[in-house]
């Protein structure tokens, strides 16, 4: 048939505005994820998981109850999703209308469809083959979102923002140049119209800092540095040019108060980690929280619960927030189970310290002064002899996340006890290179018993409710629902469930690697909840029977 | 770099490390030996890569006591490209990310704690000792894909072990052991119980190796009791046992016992 242009373009324009009428009629509202439903946490409904600690104070805590003390041993497998990439998971999920977003080692991440375990879009980073400088695994921590927008962080020290529907890049931001020794694992804390995130790299001799990105854009709204610079309070806890190389990153996303408009961050350990003499004073704001102005980044307040560490305990635990009642009284508190070995309830709106005891056996100090400072106990400073010192180096937790429930106001922490005897050296500074000053050999003996332990603590005192021992020490994230339930994971490889209210075992599943760093979410599926667990290089998604 | 990573990268880099290695020129002795700058990088080198298997003492964790390897016989040379291209079948990996003049200051800093080579010379009849062997040790213990599984394979022993230290552990016997060598006794709720060696453990269940050598699992829940022994199950060979001769022969055969990796036996 010969056609005309004229009535081919005709034929053109009239199939293509019935294509288009049919299209926007069968097109569902856009997924856009707004700032209010981040706000809201986890809903009644159980659609949602949007934040890294499911709401912005961090509880992990679900308000589900179809899965619940007496049927959880009921739980059966749904599907099983592999990364066929090499490293582990160390994330936390996220859901939004049926689909999970999730970040895997190596900078790889996937959208998945929650009914099944079927990948619908993989995204992988080009990575440098030579010059990352990430200390402790090609890891990362998880996504955040906003609108129709993910963003990650990357080992070579990149924020990117991609597609959720295509998993494809819409912005690019370089937070820092990965070959002096920056980095970044940290989940996105996304606030308002902002993304927040910090650089990992105090092995390394960086200089830390938190910054914001406009998530519309990946224009940098500010920067502030954990470490002052000449002039600014804090600066001269450094001796000479010590601040300059002195770490501070910050790797683990911190918390959110909409109320006071804090977001609040751990900072990591002073570089070099272990050699006193070359960084003298307490080295401000290194191996402390500290509250920043969600809008513009500037310091609120700090607390130093470590004062020139020399252990290599980073205070990259993840903050906990809650209204709770001490002695009487409400108190909007900061909770934090730190690397140190100390548990610490602090006034949020201040940084004073109201509650503070050890959570595991801990020998550098005696106990928090009233001022805040820990009374530091003597023989404690590593030298080229070594210094047995409880806890060790990875500490009495770490970045692996703690939960909280509200309902109970219990806190509860994988909590590891070791002791390690630390050596310190004086290191030559080469950017990019390790600039530790030291090391650590984990004792272990008759007399240095290691094991784990699930420890619920009250916040109003900081003593400890309960424990659940481990073989070995755990190094998983936790979920609590609100039926009663706290999923966690032990040392071996195995999926537990117990009684939140008591830590009564009640189910376990051999899941043939550790959540080591990760957490369990959970969500409503087509009328049933589900319990998603990353663990190794697998996803895992549980429910009860239909 | 995760345990997987590291895995891939050992097998690649080991392959790797072995052509060039091959190719490589050693001087024959460490040529940083004695220098105060190569002994105090070296220092800080061993802490940080290898002290967490060899132990900060470089006495041994999970990796052999390297304080010992000169005494046993091994060579700079030799050492260099075990330290460079590790030891195929074993955890110890190659490190490529190691340089030549790290690789020697690492060397020049274990110098510093090794156990000085025997003055006395070699004594003892290796031919009667691996008759004692079999006697005495075999049952327990595997040489070149022969013997008992009970105890460690001691096929590289000679190359670990100086002949103090191996002699000190047969006539003491062992306080302490390595992982998978836990001695424990599952008792069921019927019947004997069970004693064997731990190769792992969960909360739920444990896995052994009986002294028949049946390898087997059992859950906590259906046994009696699960209880784990405080001493190893080698035993000590007191004068009563093996004279001072024959452990002379004995540890001398030891000695001999160098593995099958070339750069491991020198």
């Amino acid at each position: 048939m010969r056609v005309t242009m004229l009535r081919f373009v005709r034929i053109v324009l009239v199939v293509g505005t019935v294509g288009t009428v049919a299209l926007t009629a069968q097109q569902p509202p856009p997924p856009l994820v707004t700032a209010q439903e981040i706000l809201d946490g986890l809903t009644p409904d159980g659609s949602r998981w949007l934040t890294f600690g499911g709401n912005y104070s961090n509880h992990r805590h679900s308000p589900l109850t179809e899965i619940t003390p007496a049927n959880v041993h009921q739980l059966t497998p749904q599907w099983t999703f592999q990364t066929a990439t090499i490293g582990n998971f160390e994330t936390t999920t996220l859901l939004r209308d049926n689909i999970l977003y999730v970040t895997g080692p190596q900078n790889v991440a996937w959208a998945l469809d929650a009914r099944t375990g079927r990948q619908i879009w993989r995204y992988r980073r080009e990575l440098p083959t030579v010059g990352l400088t990430a200390c402790c695994g090609l890891v990362n921590r998880g996504f955040g979102v906003l609108g129709d927008k993910l963003f990650m962080t990357t080992l070579d020290a990149h924020l990117l923002a991609l597609d959720m529907k295509t998993g494809s890049i819409v912005w690019d931001a370089t937070l820092e140049d990965y070959k002096i020794g920056y980095a970044s694992t940290i989940a996105p804390l996304v606030v308002k119209d902002k993304v927040i995130v910090g650089v990992a790299g105090g092995e390394f001799g960086i200089r830390g800092f938190i910054d914001a990105y406009e998530a519309q854009t990946g224009k940098r709204a500010w920067r502030t540095f954990t470490i002052p610079g000449p002039g600014e309070p804090g600066n001269d806890t450094w001796a000479g040019d010590s601040w300059k190389t002195g770490g501070a990153g910050v790797w683990v996303t911190g918390a959110y108060d909409p109320e006071q408009n804090l977001v609040f961050f751990g900072t990591g350990n002073p570089g070099p980690d272990y050699h006193s003499e070359s960084r003298k004073g307490d080295n401000l704001y290194s191996a402390s929280v500290i509250a920043l102005d969600g809008d513009t980044g500037r310091l609120r307040w700090h607390y130093q619960f470590t004062p020139h560490d020399v252990h290599d305990w980073d205070s990259t635990e993840v903050p906990i927030l809650a209204d709770i009642t001490v002695a009487g009284q409400m108190r909007k508190v900061l909770m934090f189970a730190n690397r140190n070995g100390f548990y610490y309830t602090l006034d949020r709106t201040n940084g004073k310290v109201i509650a503070a005891k050890p959570f595991v056996t801990t020998t550098w100090a005696k106990e928090i002064g009233r001022d805040g400072r820990p009374i530091m106990l003597p023989g404690h400073t590593p030298d080229e002899n070594g210094e047995l010192t409880c806890p060790d180096i990875t500490g009495g937790t770490n970045f692996w996340p703690p939960a909280f429930d509200p309902a109970t106001s219990t806190f509860f922490v994988n909590a590891r006890e070791v002791c390690a005897t630390f050596y310190a050296w004086k290191p030559e500074f080469t950017p990019g290179e390790r600039f530790t000053g030291g090391a650590a050999q984990r004792a272990q003996g008759p007399d240095s018993p290691v094991y784990g332990a699930l420890r619920a603590i009250d916040p109003a005192t900081a003593e400890r409710k309960w424990e659940f021992r481990y073989i070995s020490p755990s190094t998983a994230g936790l979920l609590t629902t609100a039926s009663g339930l706290i999923f966690s994971g032990d040392g071996e490889g195995n999926l537990l469930a117990l009684d939140s209210r008591s830590g009564k075992l009640l189910w376990h599943y051999q899941m043939g690697a550790t959540m080591h760093g990760t957490s369990p979410i959970t969500y409503m599926l087509d009328g049933r909840q589900h319990v998603l667990v990353p663990a190794g290089t697998t996803l895992t998604a549980w429910a009860l029977p239909r | 770099m995760s345990w997987t990573g590291s895995v891939l990268a050992v097998a690649t880099f080991c392959t790797m490390g072995s052509i060039a290695l091959a190719a490589q020129d050693l001087p024959g002795k460490n040529p940083l030996q004695g220098n105060p700058d190569a002994i105090k990088y070296g220092m800080g080198l061993f802490r940080g890569r290898c002290a967490d298997c060899h132990g900060m003492d470089a006495r041994g964790v999970r990796g052999p006591d390297i304080t010992q390897v000169w005494a046993s016989g091994r060579t700079d040379d030799g050492l260099f490209k075990t330290i460079k291209g590790g030891v195929p079948g074993t955890e110890m990996p190659a490190n490529p990310r190691i340089n030549d003049q790290e690789t020697w200051q690492i060397l020049a800093y274990l110098r510093t704690l090794a156990a000085s080579a025997p003055t006395d010379p070699p004594r003892g009849n290796a031919e009667n000792g691996e008759k004692l062997f079999r006697t005495h040790c075999s049952a327990c213990h595997t040489v070149n894909a022969s013997g008992g599984r009970l105890g460690p394979d001691l096929s590289r022993i000679g190359a670990a072990r100086s002949r103090e230290a191996i002699t000190l552990r047969i006539r003491r016997g062992l306080e302490t052991f390595g992982p998978g060598y836990e001695p424990v006794t599952v008792t069921p709720e019927t019947g004997q119980p069970i004693r064997g060696v731990k190769k792992n453990e969960d909360l739920f269940s444990v896995q052994i190796m009986d002294t028949t050598e049946r390898i087997q699992g059992y859950e906590k829940d259906k046994m009696k009791s699960v209880e784990n022994g405080t001493r190893s199950v080698m035993p000590a060979f007191g004068p009563d046992r093996l004279s001072d001769g024959d452990l002379d022969d004995l540890v001398r055969y030891l000695q001999t016992l160098r593995g099958f990796d070339p750069a491991v036996a020198r």
